[in-house]
């Protein structure tokens, strides 16, 4: 039987190490996402977003507190019972991809088909759909080393809803990408929620991901708290040019004296490959600072 | 997963022939061992499949000729003679020897013949005259063109000079050879007069040998008599049980690199895809089915091997043969299909090498970056 919140976490709690060198990096916790929300969890590094996607997603387990996806919960399940809740319920999208790097775009999609009822046969037609909704009919047969970091990302999303799971956890989604690609990603994973009825958790320091997301959760110091929107701290990109929040921005660089902010590692690497070029563009007080939004 | 395991396993068919060739050269250690000794064991019984005969009578106590002494008194060979089914018996001096051929001494079976008898000689003479006469001996054509002797040079036995008159053809042997000489000669360095060693029995046409051979142990007093088939297959066993010790050292030894190898290929294998397991237990594959993946890349590498192995062994023996006279290979078929075992067996325990490494595999791993 569903439940109206697919994902209801409370109380949730995740302790690494013991006694002195404990570290809590998750404190406390309680979260519920409905059916077909995409929620955004944001925060600073270290402060313990990907834990508690983690533990969601039932790849960790927590010092305290439960978890319950579509009523079932998952702090009561072993190791079996949280691999199989994984392969139906749930669809994982990774910073780096994680494509399989033996198979093709096709067979990564249908890989955690045969781990649901039915296998890969049942889940053909699925596959094919989800191929040519993510624009990959060209490249069915390709390997993931030939494809563009976007087209991996869409292989990875395909994947993660090939077995039609409720729930969608995506870990910085749009880190390896380059704005337009990153936008496209956002849009899709928009579109899952909406049309799939998905309810879809990112785990993300991009602030371009808040203007497609229901609800934004910041996450600091292992407490999930509401988001205070009058931390905006605008500046542009001097790469792609893009608004980015500094006060949430994890990429920096120093140049002339001058501190540059990036929405991503690819345009960090892009301004360092060529700092003269782009240095003009602006700097952190130094007229590049964007008007502060609220 | 099994179209996974196989795709991810010949992604770098270069990785995995190297390991495969590796996995191959310790199956070929155990082939190779195997093939000599059996090669070896095979030139040992030689002699008995060439000479035939139905049935071998000799001492009682005795049932091999290799590496044996049997005496039997001379008139004994009429008494067989007479017995109901009995053909034709010969008699034969035999003794292992150690003869001296260019001033190298080398391990010889020396049959003893009589005169005028071809009967127990050799089978094939590639030179010189087929039955030696008093004071000549037929040595084996290898011997001869090791040594560099030919026909007219002499070899002493014992103390006696005898002249090469011929040259025989599958008489020899690593282990050793068979050298034919006069009975008279023979009896002089036996000391054995009066006595010979065995009587080769050919049996009438219809008669069993088996049956032969009891109404020979019947009726003849101090004997045994075996039946040819009997006499082959306790002179190989013996043959082999003199090298088993050594088959079964290099066995392991090639079995313990075997596994090594296989299990270095998948360990490293799982160390380098670490990454994709963390995904694939993360996307919902169990801890099981990871560690069947790893046995199954094991299997694939432990059984490639074999065929490379098997294909090299088969296509090089008959030229480490051609090269190498002095070496007999024998590849028994029984051999492919029982290093398939022990290539699965090699498989089972190189994958156990892993698997608490696929055990300890995290999959909350997979988010990390």
């Amino acid at each position: 039987m569903s439940s109206p919140q697919v994902i209801e976490a409370k109380h949730l709690t995740k302790t690494f190490g013991r006694g002195h060198v404990a570290v809590r990096a998750v404190d406390d916790v309680s979260l519920s996402i409905p059916r077909g929300e995409l929620a955004l969890i944001m925060g600073p590094s270290g402060s313990g977003k990907t834990t508690l996607l983690s533990m969601v997603g039932g790849l960790l387990r927590p010092t305290e507190g439960r978890i319950a996806i579509d009523g079932v919960d998952t702090t009561q399940l072993d190791e079996a019972g949280l691999a199989r809740l994984r392969a139906r319920k749930i669809g994982f999208i990774f910073q780096a991809f994680n494509l399989l790097e033996a198979l093709s775009v096709e067979d990564n999609i249908l890989f955690p088909a045969h781990l649901a009822p039915g296998g890969r046969a049942a889940a053909r037609d699925r596959a094919d759909e989800l191929i040519v909704k993510l624009g990959l009919e060209h490249r069915r047969r390709a390997l993931p080393d030939t494809l563009s970091g976007g087209e991996q990302q869409r292989v990875a999303i395909a994947r993660a809803l090939i077995n039609q799971p409720l729930v969608i956890l995506a870990d910085e989604p749009t880190g390896n990408l380059d704005s337009e690609k990153g936008q496209e990603v956002l849009m899709i994973l928009h579109d899952i929620a909406r049309d799939e009825g998905c309810s879809v958790l990112i785990v993300t320091h991009d602030p371009r991901v808040e203007d497609v997301a229901d609800r934004v959760l910041w996450l600091e110091d292992g407490s999930l708290r509401d988001r205070k929107a009058d931390r905006h701290d605008w500046v542009w990109d001097p790469v792609c040019g893009m608004r980015v929040d500094q006060w949430t921005a994890t990429r920096f660089a120093e140049h002339d004296g001058q501190r540059h902010v990036f929405c991503s590692q690819r345009c960090l690497e892009r301004f360092e490959a060529e700092p003269e070029r782009f240095a003009d563009s602006g700097g952190v007080g130094n007229g590049g600072t964007a008007s502060a939004e609220t | 997963m099994l179209h996974w395991t196989l795709r991810t396993l010949f992604a770098r068919p270069a990785y995995l022939l190297a390991s495969a060739c590796g996995v191959a050269f310790a199956l070929m250690l155990v082939i190779f061992i195997e093939a000599v000794f059996a090669g070896e064991s095979g030139r040992i019984v030689n002699y008995l499949q060439k000479t035939k005969g139905d049935v071998w009578v000799m001492q009682r106590g005795v049932s091999n000729l290799h590496m044996a002494t049997s005496f039997v008194s001379d008139w004994k060979v009429a008494r067989i003679a007479e017995v109901e089914g009995v053909r034709k018996a010969t008699p034969i001096l035999y003794m292992n020897a150690s003869i001296e051929i260019g001033g190298r001494q080398w391990f010889s079976f020396v049959v003893g013949m009589g005169e005028g008898e071809g009967r127990a000689g050799p089978w094939r003479v590639v030179k010189g005259k087929r039955r030696p006469g008093k004071g000549e001996v037929v040595i084996p054509a290898t011997l001869a063109r090791i040594t560099g002797l030919d026909i007219g040079a002499t070899i002493t036995l014992n103390t006696k000079k005898l002249k090469v008159v011929g040259l025989s053809a599958g008489t020899f042997s690593m282990a050793n050879s068979v050298t034919f000489a006069h009975a008279d000669d023979l009896s002089d360095v036996m000391s054995a007069f009066g006595m010979i060693s065995y009587v080769l029995v050919d049996a009438e046409t219809g008669v069993d040998p088996r049956i032969l051979a009891a109404r020979i142990r019947d009726r003849i007093d101090k004997v045994n008599a075996v039946p040819l088939e009997d006499f082959i297959a306790s002179d190989r066993e013996m043959a082999m049980q003199m090298g088993v010790e050594i088959i079964n050292i290099m066995s392991l030894i090639g079995m313990g690199l075997a596994i090594v190898i296989t299990g270095f290929t998948v360990y490293s294998q799982t160390s380098r895809r670490r990454r994709e397991l963390a995904v694939a237990k993360a996307l919902g594959v169990r801890n099981r089915a990871v560690y069947g993946s790893v046995l199954l890349q094991a299997m694939c590498i432990a059984l490639l091997g074999l065929a490379i192995a098997t294909a090299l062994a088969y296509a090089g023996a008959p030229l480490i043969e051609a090269l190498v006279p002095l070496v007999a290979l024998t590849i028994e078929p029984e051999v492919p299909l029982r290093l398939g075992v022990l290539a699965l067996v090699i498989a089972a325990v190189a994958s156990l090498i892993p698997a608490r490494q696929v055990l300890r595999v995290d999959p909350a791993t997979a988010f990390h970056g």
